[in-house]
């Protein structure tokens, strides 16, 4: 299915206001600019590229090309790194894709008020390279840290390792400018001072423009915190017999009221023996450790001290089995690197097979993690057993609160999927899979998903479960903002909007 | 270790399908990774920030002509934006904590090239490659002093007037194209240290280029051309031994030379740097003249990036006397490049000049320096020009050693 080129009055409109070397419609702009890392139906590749990429340089282009497209009907996609795990910058109605990659600036560093101003397309990364010899960082810190951009973190909400201590995306940013459905800058905070952390002025509209995946809007800039760079780390590796010991000690050390606490990480079974695949990347363990819990602290020297005493003393209470630190440090370091490699995928028959890494999120609570984990894996397992091109790679339980690690989980369970061999059934049958993963979460009281975002095929039905009513007020708020449904169409239901009141 | 599946596809045998097959399996490595963590390393990416001159849309085009919506065609002009530094092979994950265990790197640059090669073989031509290939062949040497200006025969050695060194001999300096045409005081310096030294060693009968933009722009014809005429001249002289003072030519003659050559064995390939680093920890080299500067070096893409060779460099400055040696880490300089590499400063001199740029400001930044280092006569000419711009004057650790040594080059 061939997909139409944009007018060529169109086309010459969007090069007037980003420049000719900034419009691209050539074949291989769109098609690279289709997908993330999330599974893709890469046999219907064609469904969802753009029909033109703009990269602007200042939020009045970008204000310009929305309004261009209000004006036109076409869809604007925004698109920050591309590195999202549902499926954001994703374009599912093809039109003009947004992406900001071009606006990396650091455009104020306020060692005052302890505020750093950048454009959206800065890497965090890069970002803190450029804080360190101040004496600062930015610790927004998940998985995609080397690659992810500001303003797909604030596209999507995101999670961070270390939230437990500095926050999450959310708390990070402390205000940003962003270009409405319609074209208008605006500026959204908690009151209208950028720098301002906290006020009871008016509607409290911050939230409202996070974690949308691009549907309210694209942010041209954003005023973050400015953190000093802690001066001691602490992170320590447990072992367990069973997985019932490690989601115990995992509690036990959440609920400890350690402010230094960064996170805890829980390693059921299955994540374990996944990563024995290869020895040369996870110290091998001894046959009877069956659960692993990884604790991490960050702050000044005297408060990880005397944190890191505690915590050891509650693990040995609980009957913790103190790994050392060679694996804490190395392993705690690479977090993000190492846990999911093409090459740790296998057959049913034990053969290497090139496997993409996916991993499905939800917020659980505590209490739910064990019950949810035993569903969850059986999902995995009927999977695998029908296609032998799915393979289950583990669970993560991550403390999932900003500055209180108690409560809930970011949990995750990883499943490798062998792409090459997608074909209709089997990604209907992956559908069906995020489904039913997205339905425990549900019934289980916790959330679809912590951080990645829930609009992708599958677990999106289950929203206005999840939501109730407050799906009908996002429907409401889809239709006042983007009259036209041209920002980001297709995504989160949201085209229901339209279908049931709109003109 | 355990056999990697192959997912069922067959080819027709055109050039497109045969480069698929090849590729297939390095590409899906890729692209099912989806990390993405060598975009922020690569220096051509955090120029242009354009998601087609990423590695990972190198390796996801591949997958996608496998799946017949692009041609080489449509991708042929994205491939020019790399400089083959080799950031984002060490940068992925796949490499990082697989590679051991699997015997696995990731192979971006094997791509690159592998398309350029399949885009001149379909005709689809970078001009100024084109027209660069072309000359090469005519004159022997890389056309470095322009279009007009003809590098060939006894012109190689000019740089080599009133050294009187002999013709061939066990041992022969390889003075690179850039060094020998356009810094002559390169090979000049290297000459004079080595026989300072007692190194006995003279030069080709007649020096070709070592073919390696050639390869690693698509024409490979004409690489194999210089490569056969080269190991010929080496024979010719009786000739087991070369010192390469450029990172390009030894990566060149190292990794393609052996497999047109099943004797290739015979001749052992010696890096300049690691042979004066070893002359002078060795007593063979005295450094009296103090050097008053304060300088920081700039790891060469080829060595620290591609062979793992960062050392011998730093060694070398630290034993020069009255220098002040600002290092910045060889794992920091990953993502730094001069943006010269693979001849992209032929094809896209805007973008090699804006990636010297940003090299030369890291420098800058530096508290004290004055001065950049490098041991890459190829990056010395764009850092160069960018560091009069903004103070910093470019040396070759050849010049300083030189100098150190008390020879005036």
């Amino acid at each position: 299915m061939a997909v139409a080129a944009l007018p060529d009055t169109l086309v010459d409109e969007l090069v007037a206001i980003c420049g000719e070397d900034h419009v691209f419609t050539g074949r291989s702009a769109l098609f690279n600019r289709a997908r993330v890392p999330s599974p893709f139906p890469k046999h219907r590749w064609e469904e969802f590229i753009p029909q033109a990429v703009v990269l602007p340089t200042s939020a009045e282009q970008v204000s310009e090309v929305v309004k261009l497209a209000n004006r036109a009907g076409v869809p604007v996609v925004p698109r920050a790194g591309g590195t999202g795990l549902t499926d954001g910058a994703v374009p599912l109605k093809h039109g003009i894709l947004v992406d900001v990659k071009l606006m990396d600036k650091i455009l104020e560093i306020d060692v005052e008020d302890r505020t750093v101003t950048v454009q959206p397309g800065i890497n965090m990364l890069k970002l803190s390279e450029q804080l360190k010899p101040l004496g600062f960082i930015y610790p927004d810190n998940p998985a995609s840290y080397p690659c992810s951009l500001v303003g797909g973190r604030i596209g999507t909400s995101g999670w961070s390792l270390i939230g437990g201590r500095y926050g999450h995306t959310r708390d990070l940013v402390i205000s940003f400018e962003i270009v409405l459905p319609t074209g208008e800058i605006i500026h959204v905070g908690d009151g209208g001072g950028k720098k301002v952390r906290k006020s009871s002025s008016g509607y409290q509209l911050k939230h409202l423009f996070m974690g949308h995946q691009g549907t309210l809007g694209i942010v041209t800039e954003a005023t973050l915190e400015l953190v000093k760079r802690p001066e001691a780390e602490f992170s320590a590796f447990f072992a367990y017999k069973n997985y019932e010991d490690a989601w115990k000690a995992t509690g036990d050390f959440a609920r400890s009221g350690l402010a230094t606490l960064a996170g805890v990480v829980l390693f059921d079974e299955w994540k374990v023996k996944y990563l024995r695949r290869d020895d040369e990347a996870y110290i091998p363990q001894p046959d009877w450790v069956n659960g692993v819990v990884a604790v991490a602290m960050y702050g000044q020297k005297d408060e990880v001290r005397a944190g890191a005493k505690h915590l050891m003393r509650i693990a040995k209470e609980n009957g913790s089995h103190y790994l050392g630190d060679e694996i804490s440090q190395g392993d705690w370091a690479s977090r993000h690197d190492r846990y999911a490699t093409p090459q740790h995928g296998r057959t049913r028959d034990g053969q290497v097979a090139l496997m993409s890494w996916h991993c499905e999120d939800a917020s659980i609570l505590y209490s739910q993690l064990p019950a949810v984990r035993e569903k969850w894996h059986a999902v995995a397992d009927s999977l695998r057993e029908r296609f032998d091109m799915f393979d289950d790679w583990g669970m993560f339980a991550y403390t999932n609160g900003a500055f209180k690690s108690w409560g809930d989980y970011l949990t995750e369970i990883d499943i490798g999927i062998w792409e090459m061999k997608w074909d209709d059934e089997s990604w209907a049958a992956w559908v069906d899979a995020k489904r039913e993963i997205a339905r425990i979460a549900v019934e289980h009281g916790g959330s679809i998903s912590a951080c990645h975002g829930s609009c992708r095929e599958g677990e999106v039905d289950l929203v206005p479960l999840e939501l109730g009513g407050g799906f009908e007020v996002m429907k409401k708020i889809k239709r006042t903002l983007d009259p036209k449904n041209i920002m980001n169409p297709g995504k989160y239901l949201l085209d229901q909007a339209y279908e049931e009141g709109g003109e | 270790m355990a056999k990697i599946e192959k997912a069922d596809q067959t080819t027709n045998g055109s050039p497109s399908e045969a480069l698929v097959e090849e590729w297939r399996n390095a590409a899906y490595n890729c692209f099912s990774s989806g990390h993405k963590f060598c975009r922020e390393v690569c220096p051509v990416m955090q120029v242009t920030r354009d998601e087609r001159h990423t590695p990972t849309a190198f390796h996801a085009n591949v997958v996608a002509m496998d799946e017949g919506h692009l041609t080489i065609e449509d991708v042929a002009e994205d491939y020019v934006h790399c400089t083959m530094c080799g950031a984002c092979e060490l940068r992925c994950p796949n490499t990082l904590f697989t590679g051991d265990f699997y015997r696995f790197r990731q192979r971006t640059i094997d791509v690159v090239r592998a398309m350029r090669t399949l885009a001149v073989e379909q005709g689809v031509h970078q001009e100024d490659w084109k027209r660069w290939a072309e000359l090469t062949d005519r004159w022997g040497n890389e056309p470095v002093l322009g279009w007009r200006t003809e590098t060939s025969g006894d012109k190689v050695r000019a740089w080599a007037a009133g050294l009187d060194l002999p013709t061939g001999g066990e041992t022969v300096l390889f003075a690179d194209c850039e060094a020998a045409f356009y810094r002559p005081s390169v090979p000049r310096a290297v000459a004079l240290l080595l026989r300072a030294a007692g190194v006995e060693f003279g030069l080709m009968s007649q020096q070709w280029c070592c073919g390696g933009p050639m390869w690693e722009t698509g024409y490979v014809d004409v690489a194999h051309k210089m490569a056969e005429h080269n190991m010929l001249d080496w024979r010719k002289t009786g000739t087991k031994r070369i010192i390469c003072l450029d990172p390009h030519d030894y990566i060149t003659i190292i990794e393609h030379y052996p497999s047109l050559d099943e004797n290739f064995d015979e001749f052992e390939i010696v890096l300049g740097v690691d042979l004066i680093a070893e002359l002078i920890r060795d007593g063979k080299l005295e450094l009296t003249n103090p050097v008053e500067l304060t300088v920081t070096y700039h790891d060469p893409c080829r060595l620290n990036k591609r062979l793992g060779k960062w050392q011998s460099p730093r060694e070398i400055l630290r034993a020069i006397p009255g220098l002040t040696f600002v290092d910045v880490d060889h794992v920091t300089q990953w993502s730094y490049c001069s943006g010269a590499g693979s001849n992209l400063a032929t094809a896209k001199p805007e973008l090699t000049a804006e990636i010297s740029r940003r090299r030369v400001e890291k420098a800058a930044a530096l508290e004290g320096v004055t001065t950049l280092v490098s041991a890459c006569p190829w990056s010395e000419r764009p850092l160069t020009e960018q560091g009069k711009a903004q103070g910093i004057e470019v040396f070759d650790i050849f010049e300083l050693v030189a100098e150190a040594a008390g020879f005036e080059v």
